[in-house]
């Protein structure tokens, strides 16, 4: 640990000049990246050679990248895809040369031990450390919905946020409140972007979150020393720049309109476009279509399964899972139409009574107007 | 607020109370109409009145449709009468037979349907916009529809374009990311249902109502509708 950095580590680890280099290589490829982003180092337009070469140099003068990770309300999930993830390179990378100095699931430490190890790496890494969140931070019942150590998650978040010198949320409920902001939102549960203001939070969302999306941005952050470019959800544009829909391998059964009705029927056993199992990957930004699960080997839409929305804000709450995305959320039943028409139905044949009658009786006492000729045809 | 929410509360609250202010509304509409009630007929019966409705019904979309020439309003403005009928049959393509508004039926109803492939509704979709367009174009260059042209007939026009418009920019992914053209077809759609009872759009409904009625006085009467 210490000031050794990242290239001396993995030397020492065993690891060859050629087998670092090809590290690099994957590292930069996993970046997304075919230049280094503008305003880097002079020139935008550089090549791969050049990106490839900032990769090297960063991980050679780089020290390891202090990492702590701190679980709120959340399943565990994203750390779980994140440990069994197929692609070693660049989990091993992070998880294993980046260090991570506190991490809650992973840890060998419990209780005030585990407590003290954090602090400890607060304060020794205070500006340098990055702060990973997974698990969306509860805000009511003045935070005992979470406590840790008894202290309140939003306690712990505000102490660790102070000395970091980036923020990454990972998995949906860090990022946008997840399953435990869904409605009725019992606990208050928020995003970590909704409590830290003076900071600027990254959001990996998902569920879990793509562990090659999270170890990139931070592999990103290793290289480059400064967070990546983010969209309007400050999701890093490389993973979250396209829809799932528009990388999806079923989307020429969409164009076609060929569709699977069911989850066992011909058009399903032929690989057909799921929108109407409810499919939310036409308004679904992240990388699942292109960077896959396991290794590459496949993704929820390829195995038949439609897409939950699992990186958009509150996917919980948009609709049903398995109902088609044009379908309204929450409409009326039929009875409250049935309802509703009837009063419209009951006050029409008011006015239709009112009018007969009126007809009927016409006023008698009107004076008639003296016939005009003359007017319009 | 981003389009992600906005788009929420227009499939949500907003759609609801469209919803609701339409059933309504047409509920309202209909039986100002119905609940006027009819003149009793003194003269005897010369037919059956299901007969004549079978009849009005067969002539009105089974036989008129496919030989317009014979029609007055066929010679009078064949415009009117072309794109007016491709207009309303590709609204009702699309509107029954297209897939993401059967699920919509669907989630409303309980049940859905078999559609019609993409190709198709894409197609009739594309060929109501035109007949749109053209009957806008008609509508100002006839002296008589003109004259007949208010602010609420370009209200109609508006609000029933719209949706079309933006549901095939959605459909092909135009110009605009998804969630945006999703959000101003609902905004459209969530427009045009509120504005439907207060226009003469409702004729969707009234004209079964008046060729039910009209086909039942005729074959009791025995004489051709």
């Amino acid at each position: 640990m210490g000031e050794q950095t990242i290239s001396e580590h993995l030397r020492a680890e065993g690891v060859t000049r050629r087998e670092f280099i090809q590290y690099c290589g994957i590292l930069a490829g996993s970046l997304g990246l075919t230049a280094l982003p503008s305003g880097l180092h002079g020139s935008p337009d550089l090549g791969r050679r050049a990106l490839l070469d900032r990769v090297v140099q960063a991980l050679e003068t780089s020290p390891r990248l202090p990492i702590i990770w701190l679980e709120f309300q959340d399943c565990a999930g994203c750390t779980e895809a994140l440990t069994r993830s197929q692609s070693p390179t660049l989990v091993d990378l992070v998880l294993n040369e980046v260090s991570i100095d506190y991490h809650e699931t992973l840890f060998a430490a419990a209780g005030t031990a585990a407590e003290e190890a954090r602090l400890q790496a607060m304060e020794t890494y205070a500006g340098r450390y990055v702060l990973v969140v997974e698990g969306s931070v509860p805000t009511g019942g003045r935070g005992l919905f979470c406590t840790i150590g008894g202290r309140s998650a939003t306690d712990i978040l505000d102490e660790a946020a102070a000395g970091a010198a980036a923020i990454i949320a990972t998995g949906n409920c860090a990022a946008f409140g997840g399953l435990p902001k869904a409605s009725p939102n019992p606990t208050g549960a928020k995003g970590v972007w909704e409590i830290v203001e003076d900071k600027p939070v990254v959001n990996i969302p998902g569920c879990p979150a793509i562990p090659e999306v999270t170890t990139g941005t931070l592999a990103h952050f290793l290289v480059f020393g400064k967070l990546p470019e983010l969209d309007a959800l400050n999701r890093p544009k490389t993973f979250y720049g396209t829809t799932i829909h528009d990388r999806c391998q079923r989307r020429p059964f969409y164009d076609a309109g060929k569709f699977a009705g069911s989850f066992d029927d011909e058009g399903a056993r032929r690989g057909y476009c799921l929108y109407k199992l409810g499919c939310k990957g036409p308004t679904t930004y992240n990388a699942c279509a292109t960077l896959k699960w396991d290794g590459g080997l496949s993704f929820p839409i390829q195995s038949g399964h439609p897409c939950l929305g699992c990186s958009e804000p509150e996917f919980w709450d948009g609709g049903g899972f398995y109902q088609g995305q044009s379908a309204p959320i929450g409409p009326p039943g039929l009875t409250t139409i049935g309802l509703v028409a009837g009063a419209g139905a009951v006050v029409g044949a008011g006015v239709a009574a009112a009018n007969r009658a009126r007809r009927r009786k016409p006023a008698p006492t009107a004076p008639t107007a003296p016939a005009e000729s003359g007017g319009e045809p | 607020m981003s389009w992600h929410e906005f788009l929420r509360f227009l499939r949500g609250p907003l759609f609801e109370v469209a919803l609701l202010v339409f059933a309504a509304g047409l509920a309202y509409r209909i039986f100002r109409v119905v609940a006027l009630g009819w003149r009793r007929e003194r003269a005897p019966a010369m037919g059956s009145r299901a007969g004549g409705v079978v009849t009005s019904y067969a002539k009105g979309i089974g036989i008129w449709p496919f030989i317009p020439w014979v029609k007055d309003a066929f010679r009078g403005n064949a415009v009117t009468f072309l794109a007016g009928g491709l207009f309303h049959l590709g609204l009702f393509v699309v509107i029954l037979l297209g897939t993401a508004h059967m699920l919509v039926w669907k989630s409303l109803l309980g049940f859905g349907w078999p559609t019609l492939p993409l190709p198709i509704v894409d197609f009739l979709a594309a060929g109501a916009i035109v007949a749109m367009i053209a009957l806008l174009i008609n509508r100002f260059t006839q002296p008589v529809v003109r004259k007949l042209t208010g602010p609420a007939e370009m209200a109609n026009w508006i609000f029933v374009f719209l949706p079309m418009l933006t549901g095939y920019m959605m459909t092909h992914h135009m110009f605009f990311r998804y969630e945006v053209l999703f959000s101003l077809h609902m905004l459209t759609v969530d427009v045009l249902l509120i504005w439907i009872p207060f226009s003469l759009i409702p004729h969707f409904a009234f004209y079964f109502f008046s060729r039910t009625i009209h086909g039942s006085q005729f074959g009791r009467r025995a004489v051709t509708p």
